[in-house]
């Protein structure tokens, strides 16, 4: 009960620094709105793309309807002077072309090896991405319906035609995030992380602060009523993402929600930890804002979604580990988005457990003196 | 000019005295940037694992699939799973990326001339990984599909000639202009370094003119009230010249080595990027400046250049184009100077644009940087006559 009464006292003391809270709740709740607004059409559609026919016969007029009709490219310029098409491409009005060359119909009578080249703005993949697949599936059913007629013409049934033409096919089969929208792949792992940046910046805030002002000792139970103070607005900020923004958004969602609660209460723990010992080791009020504001980046990339791990070398396959982020997104997608059970993530858990347990050992240890003699001090 | 020669000392002697506020300057940068390098430094991801679910096993065509699943150096074929629940646990646990499902009799079926579908399960939510395994795996099964199909076509007696032309009469042949690897160490590393710097310019803005609010020192630095605006103006250009020059200078190294030592060659003009860079930094220490002198709170600055510069990456267009936003998210993301910055460098460096092309942008980035300056010295003309806000925390 004596312990009760620490723990409101210090969160009141918490809520009433200005700059934590709008750290620990104003920011969250912010990035919550405003970062899905930008990927909130999710998938990269009509791609503005041009097309140089130099051919001016059925087939060609054919091909063009086709692209017209991809809903994954849109053709905005559709000239005879390939020079006219680079040049759109270089300011940006296109992200690509598809080039028709001149005795296109007149070759293919002729039944040789027909090549359109298809060139991509590989400098933005998603754009360049869907101009190549929206070219290909285009250009690709024109092929098919020739093939198929000249199979025909060759004395077999349609059926046998369409199998002859293609003996082994492949139907990708988008799991989890069934509409590959791209929002739902990144903001759902971000989200883990702003939790963390924000709960860590305004922790080290809060705890620079204190130590600034010399009430830094207080002995074990105060810092544990400290440390629990902090993990309330984290734990209540990841019921924000997890319970109201991944739904309102449409993301992949709640799938293991009690694994999910699982994770919350390990992963906000080991960040408040890591958040008191930043914070006692500057002493500072802003300094940790200066110091944590740019980290975000590296820790986006080192997190494994966006970057796949296989891809790290060795020795940051390991050190990726440090940061509560990376278990914390990994178990995350894991059981918001994927479903896992609780026993599939119990090592990324228990390995946020142990990085809570290093952390507030420590901060305990530091913080283990008196008031007293911290004010002696 | 004295103004602004003094107010450049001052900083430097500031720096000087705290090695925190010259590390942000000097080596943190240098060390961020060198991590984001080593990151990227592998270029593209081999070895994704994969699984393989197959029903139709002892046939040498699930055989021969195998194989060449196994040869293919992007994937990496881990323990197979032998049905539906095997399969869901191994995505799951994203103990692999994707699951390839042989169907049942899939050789016979393809002995009899009918065709079977393989099908691919893989994981979206990691979209990266994912596409990268169905581009692999697209291309193996497409390379043995044709093969079988042109081994059957010879048993019909084709010409071996003209069965190429007859296969695909119409062959799309895609080429990525620019990036012709799609590796991501040039196209990632590059566009991050920058995004890094503008993070800490702003940073080192709003820190630098900040704490001389939190010290109660703006009167030291400005002089007493009144202080004209032009006045102002030099002493925060010599306030933020030590800062522009060294972060401008940590990335142009980390730059350089992309293009000179791990030879990602610049198709444009690299002192056309290295002017612009310039110019970002500039731009964002302005920004963080003013957003200093116009709170007139060192943490609320602070909390505010994070609020713009830290997702300034993941809005710029690059990783999700422009065209694909909301009217409303594209107006915010062409108000940020990390967007425009983040073109121009593509242009120069990818696609060797025409420098007059990014003229708008380099003329842009000047201004801004005027402006913001201006508000900065405005707000700070302001501050000065309130002695009793100095000093907020």
């Amino acid at each position: 009960m004596a312990f009760l009464r620490l723990l409101l006292a210090q969160l009141r003391c918490l809520l009433s620094d200005k700059g934590a809270v709008l750290l620990l709740l104003g920011a969250p709740l912010l990035y919550g709105f405003f970062y899905p607004w930008f990927y909130a059409t999710e998938v990269v559609q009509r791609v503005p793309v041009a097309l140089v026919v130099q051919d001016s016969s059925a087939l060609s007029r054919q091909l063009l309807r086709f692209a017209q009709a991809s809903p994954r490219i849109d053709p905005q310029l559709v000239t005879a002077d390939e020079d006219q098409a680079r040049q759109a491409l270089l300011r940006g009005e296109v992200m690509g072309y598809a080039l028709i060359p001149s005795d296109f119909k007149r070759d293919l009578l002729r039944a040789r090896n027909l090549t359109v080249p298809v060139y991509a703005n590989g400098a933005y993949p998603l754009a360049s991405k869907q101009v190549q697949y929206g070219f290909a599936e285009a250009f690709g059913t024109v092929s098919a319906g020739v093939e198929l007629r000249r199979l025909q013409a060759g004395g077999q049934s349609a059926l046998q035609a369409s199998a002859s033409r293609a003996p082994l096919q492949l139907q990708p089969l988008a799991l989890f995030n069934p509409t590959e929208g791209y929002g739902s792949f990144v903001v759902s792992a971000v989200a883990i992380l702003i939790l963390q940046q924000t709960l860590l910046m305004g922790g080290a805030l809060f705890v620079g602060t204190l130590r600034e002002q010399g009430h830094a000792g207080g002995g074990v139970r105060l810092w544990l009523a400290r440390l629990l103070a902090l993990c309330l607005p984290g734990w209540l900020a990841g019921l924000f993402y997890m319970g109201w923004i991944f739904i309102w958004q449409g993301y992949p969602h709640g799938a293991n929600p009690l694994g999910a609660l699982a994770m919350l209460a390990v992963f906000v723990p080991a960040v408040a930890g890591c958040a008191a010992l930043i914070g006692w080791a500057l002493a500072d009020r802003e300094r940790a804002l200066q110091v944590l504001l740019f980290t975000s980046l590296p820790l986006v990339f080192v997190a494994g979604f966006t970057w796949p791990a296989e891809g790290l070398p060795p020795a940051l396959q390991w050190l990726r580990w440090l940061a509560p982020s990376t278990a914390g997104i990994q178990a995350s997608l894991r059981l918001n988005q994927m479903g896992a059970s609780v026993a599939q993530v119990a090592p990324l858990l228990a390995w946020l457990g142990g990085l809570t347990l290093a952390g507030w050992t420590a901060v305990l240890w530091l913080g283990r003196g008196s008031s007293a003699a911290a004010r002696a001090r | 000019m004295s103004i602004l020669w003094a107010s450049l000392r001052r900083e430097g002697a500031r720096l000087r005295a705290s090695g925190a506020d010259l590390a942000m300057l000097t080596w943190v940068p240098l060390l961020a940037m060198a991590l984001l390098c080593w990151i990227f430094s592998a270029g593209q991801p081999q070895r994704l694992p994969i699984a393989l679910w197959n029903e139709d096993p002892g046939t040498a065509l699930s055989r021969q699939l195998e194989r060449m699943l196994q040869a293919s150096p992007g994937l990496e074929l881990r323990a197979p799973v032998l049905n539906r629940a095997e399969a869901q646990a191994a995505l799951q646990s994203m103990a692999v990326y994707a699951v390839v499902h042989i169907p049942p009799d899939m050789a016979r079926d393809v002995k009899q001339g009918r065709s079977a579908s393989i099908t691919l399960l893989h994981n979206a939510q990691l979209a990266t990984a994912s596409s990268l395994v169905q581009r692999d795996v697209r291309q193996v099964v497409g390379t043995l599909s044709a093969g079988i199909e042109m081994q059957a076509a010879a048993k019909r007696g084709t010409p071996g000639q003209a069965l190429y032309a007859r296969m695909e009469p119409i062959k799309t042949q895609l080429v990525a202009l620019f990036n012709v690897s799609t590796n991501y160490e040039l196209f990632l590393a590059a566009a991050l370094m920058p995004a890094l710097v503008h993070i800490l310019a702003m940073t080192a803005g709003a820190w630098s003119v900040g704490r001389e609010l939190r010290e109660r020192t703006l009167g030291d630095w400005l002089g007493a009230p009144p202080v004209g605006l032009g006045p102002i103006f030099a002493a925060l250009v010599g306030k933020l010249l030590i800062a522009c020059l060294s972060l401008w200078a940590c990335t142009m190294a980390a730059l350089l080595y992309l293009a000179q030592l791990r030879g990602w060659a610049v198709a444009g003009s690299m002192a056309w990027i290295g002017l612009a860079l310039a110019l970002l930094v500039a731009v964002s220490l302005a920004a963080g400046a003013a957003l200093s002198g116009l709170t007139l709170s060192l943490r609320t600055a602070l909390s505010g250049a994070g609020f713009f510069s830290a997702p300034a990456f993941a809005f710029c267009g690059v990783a999700y184009p422009l065209l694909a936003m909301s009217p409303g998210a594209r107006t915010w993301a062409e108000a940020m100077p990390y967007t425009h910055y983040a073109r121009l460098q593509l242009e120069q460096w990818l696609m060797g644009a025409p420098l007059a092309q990014s003229l708008p942008t380099i003329a842009a980035l000047g201004l801004a940087t005027l402006v913001l300056l201006a508000a900065a010295s405005a707000g700070l003309a302001r501050g000065l006559r309130q002695p009793q806000r100095w000093g907020g925390r």
